[in-house]
This record gives C-alpha cells, sequence and structure tokens, in this order.
C-alpha cells in the first residue's frame, strides 16, 4: 500500500486522544449524599457488564473514526503495492496503451471489454498525479506512435473517449515500445507504462523482449508496467467461423456452389446443435448444425444452387455469442454465366473416338460446366452468325475463306472468343494469310516427333516442358495435376514463327512449350477478344493428350478464359488490418472503395495499374465503384477476420509478473460493471457508519 | 383554593405555623367538600338525673310520655392516632427547600392538629435509628402543642429500620389506633415493610406517607458524580445518564412493589413528592378516607 500524501498519517495519532483520556484523565467526580444509593448500586450491579461492553465499542469506533479519517486523508492506494519502489522515486512520465483489437469487442453483460477499459483509462489518467505527465495510445492495427508526454489532461480524455474498438489485432508488443520509446525524451526519471487489455495471449508475445526507455547515456531500463485486466480475470468461452471455402459443386450441377466452413469453439464446453445460416444477398438459403468438441473445430459444407450467373455476396453465420463479429463470414462469388459455343469440326467422322470433336465435346459437356456447345462441320458452321455465340473453337478446320475469316476477326474484335487447334486439315500458308490478324504468333510447319505406330513412339513424342501456372489457364496444373499435364505425348505439333507476332504482337503469350522450346498453347488479346492456339490436335491424331486427365479441365480452363469468365473474378483475399490490391484492367480512373458501414477506404494507384485499398478497418463485403461511381460487381470483395483475435486465451498472471518483471501488477477490476471505488473512498464510509454508531450509542 | 407550595411552606418558620397553614388550607377544603363536617349522633335516652345538662333535654319527648330525658350523644368516632416519624438520616434528603423529614413534619403536624381539633387523641413516634421516642396520645388541646414541639425537635440521623419501628409500634399500641407512617420507606430489607402492614393485622388501621425527593424520582444528575450513602459508609461512582434507565426502572419497581403491598393489605397509601402541595396531599388523603368509611 502507498500514500499520495503520507504526511498526513500523523494525523492518525489522534487515535490516541481516547486512550491518554482513559489514562489522565483526573477530574473528580462531585460527591452528593444520596438517599437512595441503593438503587444507585443496584443500577450499576444491572448494567456493569453492558456499560463495559458499550465503552469498549464506543472506543472502537471513536478509534475507527480518527484512524479512518486522516488515513483516507493520505489517499491509500492498494493497487500500487507492488509499485512502492517506483513510487518511492518519485512521479513518473506515463503512458496509458488502451488495447482496441477485435477480442475487445466482447460483451460481458452488454458491457464491451473495450468501454470497461475506456473506463480504466479515464481512471488511471485521473489518478496521475499532478506533476506526472502522460500520453495515450489507442492500440490497434497500424499503431502510430503517440506524441511526447504532455499536461494537457483535457485532450488526452477526448482522445481516450472518441477511441473506438477496432476489427484488427493488436501488437501488443509494438504498442508497449512505442509507447516506451515516447517517454525517452521526458527528463523525469520515472517512466510507467499503464497497460489496459483484456490480456488475450494472442496479442502479446512473450518470446519478445519487454519494452525498455533508453535514458540519456544510452543505458536501458525497464518501465514500471501497470496491467489493468479489462476481461475482469476471467476466461471467457467464445466460437467463431475461421475459415471458409468456396468451391463450385460440380456434382450437384452448374452453377452450384459448397461452402465449407470451420467454427472453432475457444472454450472449456463442448457446443452442441450450434446452428448455422448460410446467406445470399441476405436470405437465408441453408441451414445447418454443428457439434464441436471443447477447445476444438468443426466443419461444415452447405450448398446452393444459383439460378442465375452474376456475382453475388453473401455469409456464413453461426448462432451468436457474446462476441458477435467473428460469428460470421462473408464472401463474395462469382457464378459464372452460361457460355455458347459453336465448336466447328474439321473431321467430322461416324465413329465416335475418331471425331474430331469427340474429346472436346465432352470436356466442354460435362456436369459443372457452364458451356453450352453447338457443333458443326464447317461448311454449316461458317454460315452461321458468330454473334449468337460467345466461343468458336476451330477443330483442325480448312482455313476459312475471306468473308468467313472477315466475320471471325470481327467476331473476336467485338469480345468474342476463339479457340484454334491444328491438325492435317490446316494448311499453315492459308491460315496465315486468311486469319492472321487474329493468330497469337503465325504457323510454320509440321514438325513430327514421333510416328504414332511407332515402337518407340512413347520415348520419340514430344512433352510439354514449361508451362506458366501463373496464368490462370493453367494455374489449376501443380503438383499431382501438373503430372496428369506433363506426361503427355505428342507425335505432331504445329511450330510457329518464333518472334514474329501475328496481326498483332502486343498481348501474344506463349504459356506452354515443348521440350524443344516450341509453342504448345499461345494466348493473344485481339480487339476486346481473345485468341488460343493449341498447336497439336484435340483428337488423338497427333497427341494423346486428350485422354489424359488434365485434358477435360484444361479445355474448360481454355473455354472460360476466352469466354472472359476465368479471371474477371480473380479470388481477392482480403484481411482485416491490411491492404488489398484489385487488377482493374480495362477501367479508367481512379476506383473508389466503400466498406460495409459505408465509409470510404483509402485508394492508391501502383505504377502496374492495380490499386491498393486500405488499410481494411472492418469485416464484410466491400464495394468497388469505377471513377464515375458505378458499382463494380466483380471487383467488390469481402474482408475476413484474423482467427486470432477470436481465441481469448489469457496469459497468465505468474507468465506477466516474469515478463514484466515484480513492478507489473495486475487489477482486475470490479467486474466490469461499475467503476471500482477507491480504497479511501471506503476508509471515509467505514468513519461514517462508526460516526453514526457512536452516535446512536450514546443516545441509548 | 390556593394551595400551599413547598416553596410558600418554607418561608414559615417552625412546624407549628408549617402546620397551621396547612391545615387552614385543608380546612378551606372540607366547608367546600359535600362530605364533609362530622358531628356527634343521637345514641340514647336516659332519664334526667340532677346535674344532667338542661341542654340535653329533649323536649319532644316530655311532650309525649310527660317525662324528662336526656338526649345522650355519641362521637361518630373516637379516634386514637398515632402519628410515626422515620427520623432516619436519608430522610434529610433534599434538593428543594424542604427535606423529606420537613414534609413529614408538617403533614404530621397538620394531621394533629386536624385530630385534636375533632377531638381525637393523636400520639407521636419518632423513630431515629436505634431510638424511639414516643408521646402517647391524647385529645386534649394543649397536648398539641407538646406534639408540635417534639416534632420541631426530631433531625435526622441514624438508619432507617422499619422492622424496629413495627416491633416498637405493636409493643406500644394496645388498643385500635390509626397508625400513619411518614416515611421514605428506604429499608432494604424486604420484609421491613410488610412488618409495618402487619400492624392493619391486628384490627389497627394504618396509612403511609411515603415521601421522596423529586430526584429521587427522576435521577436529573448529567456529570459523573460520586453517591454517598447518607445512612453509612456506602459509596459508588457513576456517570448518571449512563444508569439513569436503570435507576428510574428500580426506583419504579420498588415504589410499584410499596403500592402494591399496601394494597394487598388494605392500608392507604400517599406517595408524597418533596415539591407538592401539601394541603393537596391531605386533603386527597382525607377525601380517599371519607370514601373508604362510606
Amino acid at each position: 500500500m502507498t500514500f499520495v500524501h503520507p504526511w498526513m498519517l500523523l494525523g492518525a495519532l489522534a487515535a490516541l486522544i481516547p486512550l491518554l483520556i482513559h489514562l489522565f484523565d483526573r477530574r473528580r467526580p462531585r460527591p452528593h449524599p444520596f438517599g437512595a444509593i441503593s438503587f444507585v448500586l443496584r443500577s450499576q450491579r444491572r448494567t456493569a457488564s453492558r456499560l463495559r461492553l458499550k465503552r469498549l465499542v464506543l472506543y472502537t469506533l471513536r478509534t475507527i473514526i480518527l484512524v479512518a479519517l486522516p488515513v483516507a486523508l493520505a489517499r491509500p492506494e492498494l493497487k500500487r503495492s507492488a509499485q512502492a519502489a517506483t513510487i518511492a522515486r518519485g512521479p513518473a512520465a506515463t503512458s496509458i496503451i488502451l488495447d482496441a483489437s477485435m477480442s475487445m469487442r466482447y460483451q460481458d453483460g452488454g458491457t464491451a471489454f473495450f468501454e470497461r477499459g475506456r473506463q480504466q483509462a479515464r481512471d488511471a489518467l485521473r489518478e496521475l498525479l499532478p506533476d506526472e505527465p502522460a500520453n495515450v495510445l489507442i492500440c490497434g492495427p497500424g499503431v502510430i506512435p503517440p506524441p511526447a508526454a504532455s499536461f494537457n489532461r483535457g485532450r488526452l480524455r477526448e482522445l481516450i473517449d472518441s477511441a473506438k474498438p477496432t476489427f484488427g489485432v493488436a501488437d501488443l508488443n509494438r504498442c508497449l515500445d512505442l509507447a516506451a520509446q515516447s517517454l525517452e525524451e521526458n527528463p523525469m526519471p520515472g517512466k510507467r507504462l499503464v497497460l489496459i487489455s483484456d490480456l488475450a495471449a494472442h496479442a502479446l508475445h512473450l518470446n519478445l523482449p519487454p519494452p525498455t526507455v533508453q535514458k540519456a547515456n544510452g543505458q536501458r531500463l525497464r518501465p514500471e508496467v501497470v496491467i489493468r485486466d479489462a476481461a475482469g480475470g476471467k476466461l471467457w468461452p467464445n466460437r467463431a467461423v475461421v475459415d471458409l471455402k468456396v468451391e463450385p459443386a460440380v456434382q450437384l450441377g452448374p452453377k452450384s456452389f459448397q461452402f465449407t466452413f470451420t467454427v472453432r469453439n475457444f472454450s472449456p464446453e463442448p457446443v452442441h446443435d450450434l446452428e448455422a445460416l448460410l446467406k445470399i444477398s441476405g436470405q437465408v438459403v441453408a441451414k445447418g448444425f454443428l457439434d464441436i468438441p471443447a477447445h476444438g473445430a468443426s466443419q461444415k459444407t452447405l450448398s446452393y444452387h444459383f439460378s442465375s450467373g452474376g456475382v453475388f455476396a453473401g455469409e456464413v453465420t453461426i448462432s451468436g455469442d457474446s462476441l458477435m463479429a467473428d460469428d460470421q463470414r462473408s464472401f463474395v462469388v462469382s457464378v459464372p454465366k452460361e457460355v455458347r459455343a459453336l465448336i466447328i469440326n474439321g473431321e467430322p467422322s461416324a465413329v465416335r473416338y475418331r471425331d474430331e470433336a469427340f474429346f472436346v465435346e465432352a470436356a466442354l459437356g460435362a456436369p459443372g460446366s457452364p458451356v453450352r456447345e453447338t457443333t458443326k462441320d464447317a461448311e454449316a458452321a461458317f454460315h452461321d452468325a458468330f454473334d449468337q455465340y460467345d466461343l468458336v473453337l476451330l477443330l483442325n478446320v480448312t482455313a476459312p475463306g475471306p468473308d468467313v475469316s472477315r466475320r471471325l476477326i470481327d467476331f473476336v474484335q467485338r469480345g468474342g472468343g476463339l479457340f484454334i487447334s491444328l491438325g492435317d486439315h490446316v494448311e499453315p500458308e492459308l491460315y496465315n494469310k486468311q486469319l492472321f490478324e487474329l493468330l497469337p504468333l503465325p504457323l510454320r510447319m509440321v514438325k513430327t516427333a514421333a510416328e504414332a505406330d511407332e515402337p518407340d513412339a512413347d520415348r520419340k513424342a514430344a512433352k510439354l516442358a514449361k508451362i506458366s501456372v501463373d496464368h490462370p489457364i493453367f494455374s489449376p496444373f501443380t503438383g499431382p495435376a501438373r503430372e496428369g499435364l506433363m506426361s503427355a505425348r505428342f507425335y505432331k505439333y504445329m511450330l510457329l514463327e518464333a518472334g514474329s507476332a501475328g496481326g498483332s504482337a502486343k498481348g501474344t503469350e506463349v504459356l506452354a512449350t515443348f521440350e524443344d522450346g516450341a509453342p504448345a498453347v499461345a494466348i493473344a488479346r485481339r480487339g476486346q477478344g481473345r485468341v488460343v492456339l493449341y498447336t497439336s490436335t484435340v483428337d488423338r491424331d497427333w497427341s494423346d493428350f486428350p485422354i489424359r486427365t488434365s485434358f477435360l479441365p484444361l479445355i474448360q480452363r481454355f473455354s472460360a478464359f476466352l469466354a472472359g469468365s476465368l479471371e474477371e473474378r480473380e479470388e481477392i483475399k482480403a484481411v482485416v488490418g491490411n491492404v488489398v490490391a484489385l487488377s482493374a484492367p480495362g477501367m479508367a480512373g481512379m476506383v473508389t472503395a466503400r466498406a460495409p458501414s459505408g465509409g470510404m477506404l483509402p485508394v492508391r494507384a501502383q505504377d502496374d495499374g492495380r490499386f491498393v485499398i486500405g488499410p481494411i478497418e472492418e469485416p464484410g463485403v466491400h464495394q468497388v465503384q469505377d471513377s464515375s461511381g458505378r458499382p463494380v460487381p466483380e471487383l467488390s470483395f469481402a474482408a475476413v477476420l484474423d482467427p486470432s483475435e477470436s481465441d481469448l486465451a489469457r496469459i497468465r498472471p505468474e507468465e506477466l509478473t516474469a515478463y514484466f518483471g515484480q513492478g507489473a501488477m495486475k487489477d482486475s477490476g470490479p467486474d466490469g460493471k461499475q467503476r471500482h471505488l477507491p480504497f479511501w473512498s471506503w476508509l471515509i464510509v467505514a468513519a461514517a457508519l462508526a460516526f453514526f454508531f457512536e452516535g446512536v450509542l450514546l443516545r441509548k | 383554593m390556593e394551595l400551599l407550595n413547598a416553596q410558600t411552606l418554607a418561608k414559615l418558620a417552625g412546624v407549628k405555623l408549617r402546620a397551621r397553614a396547612v391545615v387552614d388550607g385543608v380546612l378551606s377544603g372540607l366547608h367546600k367538600s359535600p362530605h364533609q363536617g362530622q358531628s356527634v349522633e343521637f345514641a340514647e335516652h336516659k332519664e334526667y338525673a340532677p346535674g344532667d345538662e338542661i341542654r340535653h333535654l329533649d323536649w319532644k319527648a316530655f311532650g309525649k310520655f310527660d317525662k324528662y330525658y336526656i338526649k345522650r350523644f355519641e362521637h361518630e368516632t373516637n379516634l386514637h392516632a398515632v402519628l410515626v416519624i422515620d427520623g432516619s438520616a436519608s430522610m434529610g434528603y433534599r434538593t428543594g427547600p424542604l427535606s423529606k423529614l420537613d414534609v413529614a413534619k408538617v403533614l404530621a403536624g397538620a394531621l394533629a392538629y386536624l385530630l385534636v381539633r375533632q377531638q381525637d387523641a393523636a400520639g407521636l413516634t419518632i423513630v431515629t435509628g436505634e431510638t424511639s421516642r414516643d408521646l402517647p396520645a391524647r385529645a386534649a388541646a394543649g397536648h398539641l402543642r407538646l406534639v408540635l414541639d417534639d416534632l420541631e425537635s426530631v433531625s435526622p440521623q441514624g438508619t432507617t429500620d422499619l422492622f424496629r419501628a413495627a416491633d416498637h409500634l405493636a409493643e406500644k399500641i394496645s388498643r385500635r389506633s390509626l397508625v400513619i407512617l411518614f416515611s421514605d420507606l428506604f429499608d432494604d430489607r424486604e420484609e421491613a415493610l410488610k412488618r409495618i402492614l402487619q400492624l392493619r393485622a391486628r384490627k389497627n388501621d394504618v396509612a403511609v406517607f411515603q415521601i421522596l425527593d423529586p430526584a429521587e424520582l427522576t435521577f436529573p444528575f448529567d456529570d459523573p458524580t460520586l453517591f454517598l450513602s447518607m445512612e453509612d459508609e456506602r459509596q459508588i461512582e457513576v456517570n448518571p445518564r449512563e444508569i439513569k434507565q436503570s435507576y428510574l426502572e428500580e426506583i419504579g419497581g420498588f415504589l410499584n412493589s410499596v403500592r402494591a403491598s399496601c394494597g394487598e393489605a388494605d392500608v392507604d397509601y400517599e406517595l408524597v413528592r418533596g415539591d407538592d402541595s401539601l394541603d393537596a396531599v391531605l386533603l386527597r388523603f382525607l377525601a380517599r378516607r371519607q370514601e373508604r368509611r362510606r
């Protein structure tokens, strides 16, 4: 226990007054001859024991009054008992650090930890001695160093009053370091850090060095650390949606998605029949229940079939608890639109597997594929209006005439997709002549690596050597999936004119090459459309690739890319507290971003044409608008919370003491609901009660 | 009627004057009473004989029987009263102008005056500690002066000994008498008062005037006080405020027990405060006795 005004304790000597009066009072009672002395004697005998007790109680009450008042005026402080040595050094420059992390949003009986912490910060500010300068650091994501400690209490109080809890992670180690550094310039020898936090273990890394203050001579000293526990010293239960994966549900058909989410239980009690809801555009579309073991996690998958394509926002929610922010996880899903494809079969055959389009039809018509394909031979197809399709596939087709070529070029220029696979019917010269404007690279000649019927054809056949997995088309082909691609054998393939692009070199990209470096897949942008050139056949004439497992997904990726639905919705991973970079090709001017609560987020344009948005301040679906203020659904994204903030596991007191040293102290506070009365107030109450009861006893 | 308070009586020197003043007040009150007055009553006729009072001749009887008859009267009462004064030291206590003994003397003197005035015999017994002094009852007018002189000479001393007083009276009183006791009854022995009251069982008429000082009834002390006994060596230092409640309960209980004992023994009981108007006390006493007689 320490005292703000220790000299007031001298007043406690007044407690000796009753004793001294008793010992030294030599007043002689007035003698009085009395006739009825027998009754006086009897009365005295009757009341002697009661009077003795009364005198004892009176003496005690008077002593309490005379001790309690001066001790109360001396302003004792129990909570600084562990810091007596520091106090003895005199007043200290103080930095008050208020944890504003997401976990401080936890509600205890209707009061958030943060509100309790705010009150504790006000108390800490009020309890400062008049000659103690101070500053305040609100510790959340993106914390900035506090200003030097000052005596402007009003400004600090405003700062505390206006502080808000964030949805991000607080790095208490960094905040303590910044606070300690802010005190280094202060000439006052005493330094004090007041940390107000829920003391969640994830926020303070005890393996990092504790905060120190560097003195002018370079010596580093550990400041006094006062810890005020906003969580009331208890371990609070919590459960949270910590992960969500949104994937197409191929088995349920096109435009079906499955939402697999993980719910973690951070409490020592298991959770049964926890309700989980899947909401799309604010409507509950699926519901499920989870059982989660204590300190465990459980996964659940809910599915939904979208009736149309487009970009949809939604969320997965679980039954709310005292920390509601992490009871839901938002998402933005891009449901592919239906793709109309015209397959122009250059080598139809009555034998199905010999048909040029057999494998491509099988790939595009697979369950879950958004492609609605139409297959025609070249003669019939060239009479069609290409504009009624999103995608045209030329499969080993003889080079079209000038009119058809012109219509094809116009089709692509206006945004259509063109897939060209080669074969025996393709004459390089004619192709180069008629479709020069479209080809990513001009065709040169057919190279035969091996004849398919040779005994050692497999050994001689060419294989893919390099693929650009960075490109959306090939991005899934990593790991085992890559093996399925690389093991394909190519007996023949068309060589391309290296380095001399077709109609326009700009926008041409070779995504896969054979072992000899010849391009296997080349893509190009032509006008608003795209062209993919595959230099072998899509039947088994030149390659066994069509019977490889990687053929189907690759053909689907080609069609999606050409239809513009592959990269139109890149998965955007945004975590609260971080920034997010968006690619917005073709968008002119600056974009703006709006948070779920309506606030605008800072946006910076990068040299590479991307936009950096953030830091993100809250979870949920963020809308992006173009320079004219129109929403761009394809760029909207869902920000998620860092799951570490959901774990309220606490740092043990002994760990805190070991980390900060004996100077640290916990103050669990008055169960958080009310501001606790300082000890000296209770002394005043005790003195008042003693005074009251003394009066009552005297009247008796 | 203007009643005499203690202050007024205190201005009068001596028992005689004080008693006379009280008696005047009492008589003034009696005249106004519808129940007052006592005289002689017709008892019988006897034939006239020389020497009889001519004024007692019954002329109506002479008219009827043609003989002289003398009307013989008998006094209504032929009272033999003994006034017993407790002259112990505690009776000397006073906080007002009159001590308890002064009050006792005035009341006794006034009653003696009234008794003699109606030709009753009045005697006096003064009990002081170990000794008693008696003045036999006489109805003569000159006897009153002796009673009053004796009363005048009493001074408080010794202890209160109701036992001895009762024994003494039982020994001295030979015929049915009215015994009137003036005392504070501060005798610690529980049976002492009963001993006095037993006189009633011996066909005596007994009346008790318990005289107490106002301070003994109200205990009005505030400061720490060393109370000294007036009859022995006892003393005690107390804070009167601390024991006042208890004292009042004790004294109240004592008075209730005295009153109850007197009631059970068919004894007239009168509590007299030192500051009471004594003529009012006497009037109350006489009225109560008149009531009992009827």
